[in-house]
């Protein structure tokens, strides 16, 4: 059991999370960010870094969001990891307004 | 609807004592968060806390005083008041002092809550003024304290936040992922700055993972690999004679003593490559400022207090304490000025009181250590013992007794609570006031109530307060308010605590003592040791009065000490059990078995909830290497026995590459409800004591596994 990153992330990607993460567990794509359940330490501390709410805890995932911890297992481990803090996406502040955050 | 924060401190037994903010709604605590602005916590909590919330208001929290209405450890219970719960203990207490004394009362508690008026000390005055048998608590780190003050002396020692200074940096059996993750971001920064990080430890842990240098080494021969570093830095001449003339007693017999452990002999010990050991041992020399962290477990084995005075003896043989971030991190706990002696009140003891060590609460019990008188009742607060004292299966006889009056005062139907005669509710730290010291850094803590106590759970101050009442004591330091007690806490008038008021520290939740700056001290550049000679004392002068615990671990009592002679120099003690010293006995039992912190309990805390059962797994997990699992017949996930002469116990097998061969790890904490036959894991750990301050030896036990 671990943090996962879930679908909040896309079309975002903050990378806020990144600046709070103290084993740099997080790595990225062009979509979104994952973090590595090998290395995350279940501190939290990047839960209510995220600008959009995109991280949780595994337990308290609902069953439709369930998926998420394999995908960031499975993409964790294809992609590189991030250090530092990013420019968001484009149109990420538009879509951080449309979902009233 | 309004939203407020409190902000207040971490209770646990921990050394990082975080800054916690809680987030208020219409009066409930909706949620916890790491304090951003304190330097240590950095905005972040852990596992076992970030959802602390949810153990305040868990549906199992023990709400109102009981009684037992069913058999002993049947768990069933009716309410009762607060007020005939105290009648009945107050007139148990004092048939009993009638019938037998006072010593036939036994108070067992630790550090379940750490707060410095609600923790370690709380019950001490009381206990002592009743004459009370002492509870003896070597839990954690006695071995390494009676070490520490035989060799450098109760120094903070390093300033943990001085690790991004490190060049070199040793975690000698310390998990700090996560036993102590918020020291992490220090030895991150110093890694960023070109340190090595090098982790000593039987498995490779989360901590261990990302070092540059993971050293696995057999359980229990820690002082091999130290002695033989001194031989070799002795030998190639690696020391910093200066220092050593200066600030250092008993060079040459510590040079003679190191003769005999050689590389050869330290690599036959622990299972470390000759090679290995020299390039460790140059590296650290060579490599300023140089510092080693070390952890709880190292003291867990028959010569764990000599392991510690040996890796204290090398810093200051290579002049390590000369530089900002070099030297040794133990207990930062000493900086800060507790008034010890106000908390715990010896001078209330009569003059000889009968002292019984905590990790002999089940022979107490049952008779085995032949007390006269026997303990009649045992006064549970801040403790489980079920969960994690050996013998347990002596301990589950004992507390079975009849003729036992057991009271217990916790949050949760504990394994031990069960045993209750009387159980009585305890607050949460939301539910109560405190100030608190750490053991990780620098900073006095306050911790401001959030809520309400919820139901009638009281805080340990005010269980005494009540007791006290019942038992009729009228003196007025027994009925002092919270406000009172933390006033008298401390000693306001040292030197560390100028610029710290109270009213800031309620405020602002944390300060920082007055240390020099991280980045300019150098504890001990010019010595100043507290020990008696005030150098550091690589041939003992403490060693001369024998074996001693730390009186802060006997309710500040100093008489009845076991006093066993001590060498005045460091040397390797093997372990009691391992397959080279007890061959015999490894014939039945061939592997080595370790219980470290698991990474979502803290201690038994939590092993009852939720969300870090979820992360733990809600069975018990233990870990064998491929080599031992395969010969057996064992396969990964599926349920297993591991088992002694002493007893057994069920879990399931996890094969990893993680441990070494011959190593099987049970992470500690669980409790019987994890357990698919009941006993855990300290069903199998040893009645042993380590050589020095009493500390257990856990990680000295012999085991056999095999499939159920």
């Amino acid at each position: 059991m671990t943090y996962v990153v879930t679908d909040q992330c896309t079309g975002c990607r903050y990378t806020e999370c990144v600046t709070v993460c103290p084993v740099e567990c997080f790595h990225l794509d062009d979509e979104m960010t994952y973090i590595d359940p090998e290395n995350c330490i279940d501190c939290g501390g990047c839960v209510p870094a995220c600008p959009v709410g995109a991280i949780q805890p595994a337990y308290l995932l609902p069953p439709e969001q369930q998926k998420w911890i394999e995908i960031n297992r499975r993409r964790a481990a294809e992609t590189p990891v991030i250090t530092s803090r990013l420019a968001p996406l484009p149109g990420a502040d538009q879509r951080k307004m449309a979902l009233g955050r | 609807m309004s939203r407020t924060t409190v902000v207040g401190a971490c209770p646990h037994d921990c050394p990082d004592t975080c800054s916690i903010l809680t987030t208020l709604e219409d009066g409930k605590a909706i949620a916890v968060r790491g304090n951003p602005d304190h330097p240590f916590t950095r905005g972040r909590l852990c596992v076992k806390v970030n959802n602390y919330q949810d153990r305040v208001y868990s549906d199992q929290r023990i709400l109102y005083p009981m009684r037992r209405s069913g058999p002993k450890g049947s768990g069933q219970f009716t309410r009762i008041t607060w007020d005939e719960a105290l009648a009945e203990i107050a007139a148990t207490f004092k048939e009993i002092i009638a019938r037998d004394g006072a010593q036939a009362i036994l108070p067992y508690s630790y550090l379940g809550t750490q707060g410095i008026i609600n923790g370690l000390n709380v019950g001490d005055p009381l206990f002592n003024k009743l004459g009370a048998a002492v509870s003896e608590r070597t839990f954690c780190d006695s071995g390494s304290c009676t070490a520490y003050m035989m060799t450098i002396g109760h120094t903070p020692g390093v300033d943990p936040e001085a690790f991004v200074h490190s060049k070199y940096i040793i975690l000698w059996a310390c998990n700090t992922l996560s036993t102590n993750s918020h020291h992490w971001p220090f030895i991150e920064q110093a890694k960023k700055n070109g340190a090595k990080l090098v982790v000593i430890d039987p498995v490779r842990t989360r901590t261990a993972r990302l070092a540059d240098w993971h050293i696995p080494i057999r359980p229990g021969t820690d002082g091999a690999l130290a002695m033989a570093m001194m031989h070799i830095i002795i030998k190639e001449g690696l020391t910093d004679r200066d220092y050593i003339d200066a600030h250092t007693v008993g060079f040459a017999e510590l040079a003679e003593r190191v003769e005999d452990y050689t590389p050869e002999f330290a690599s036959a010990e622990t299972g470390i490559p000759v090679e290995d050991i020299y390039q460790l041992a140059r590296e650290y020399a060579a490599t300023p400022p140089a510092v080693v962290r070390i952890g709880v477990a190292v003291e867990r084995h028959a010569g764990g207090g000599q392991t510690v005075r040996a890796i204290a003896c090398l810093p200051a043989l290579i002049g390590a304490w000369k530089h900002v971030g070099g030297g040794l991190l133990q207990l930062p706990i000493w900086a800060f000025p507790v008034n010890w002696g106000g908390l715990m009140r010896p001078d209330l003891q009569p003059e000889t009181m009968r002292v019984i060590n905590s990790w002999q609460l089940g022979p107490a019990l049952t008779g085995e250590l032949a007390l006269d008188p026997p303990i009649r009742s045992l006064f549970v607060y801040n403790a489980n013992p079920m969960a994690m004292v050996s013998q347990q299966g002596k301990l589950e006889a004992g507390l079975a007794r009849e003729d036992l009056f057991t009271v217990v005062s916790e949050h949760f139907m504990t394994d031990t609570a069960r045993y209750a005669d009387i159980l009585l509710p305890a607050t949460t730290q939301l539910e109560q006031k405190d100030i608190m010291f750490s053991w990780g850094h620098l900073y006095l803590s306050y911790n401001n109530p959030a809520i309400e106590p919820l139901g009638e759970a009281v805080p340990n101050t005010e269980l005494f307060r009540r007791l006290a009442r019942a038992l009729g004591i009228d003196d007025p330091f027994f009925h002092r308010s919270d406000d009172e007690m933390i006033a008298q806490s401390m000693d306001w008038g040292s030197p560390v605590m100028e610029g710290i008021d109270l009213e800031t520290l309620k405020e602002k939740g944390y300060l920082r003592l007055n240390m020099p700056a991280t980045g300019e001290w150098a504890p001990h550049r010019d010595g100043n040791f507290p020990t008696p000679t005030g150098k550091c004392e690589f041939k003992s002068t403490l060693a001369a009065t024998g074996n001693f615990v730390v009186p802060l671990f006997r309710q500040g009592y100093n008489g009845g000490q076991s006093g066993e002679p001590v060498d005045p120099l460091p040397h390797y003690i093997a372990p009691n059990e391992s397959p080279a010293s007890a061959p015999d006995l490894a014939g039945k039992y061939p592997l080595s078995l370790i219980s470290p912190k698991s990474h979502a309990f803290l201690n038994s805390n939590y092993g009852n909830l939720p969300a870090q059962l979820a992360q733990a797994g809600e069975e018990q997990a233990v870990i064998l290497h491929p080599s031992d699992a395969d010969v057996r017949g064992i396969v990964a996930g599926t349920p297993i026995r591991i088992f002694n002469d002493r007893g057994v116990f069920e879990a399931f097998a996890t094969v990893s590459q993680d441990v070494m061969p011959g190593v099987v790890v049970a992470p500690a904490g669980y409790w019987q409800r994890s357990n698919r036959r009941g006993p855990t894991v300290h069903a199998l750990t040893p009645p042993a004591f380590a050589d020095l301050g009493r500390a257990p030896t856990f990680s000295d036990v012999l085991v056999e596994v095999a499939p159920s």
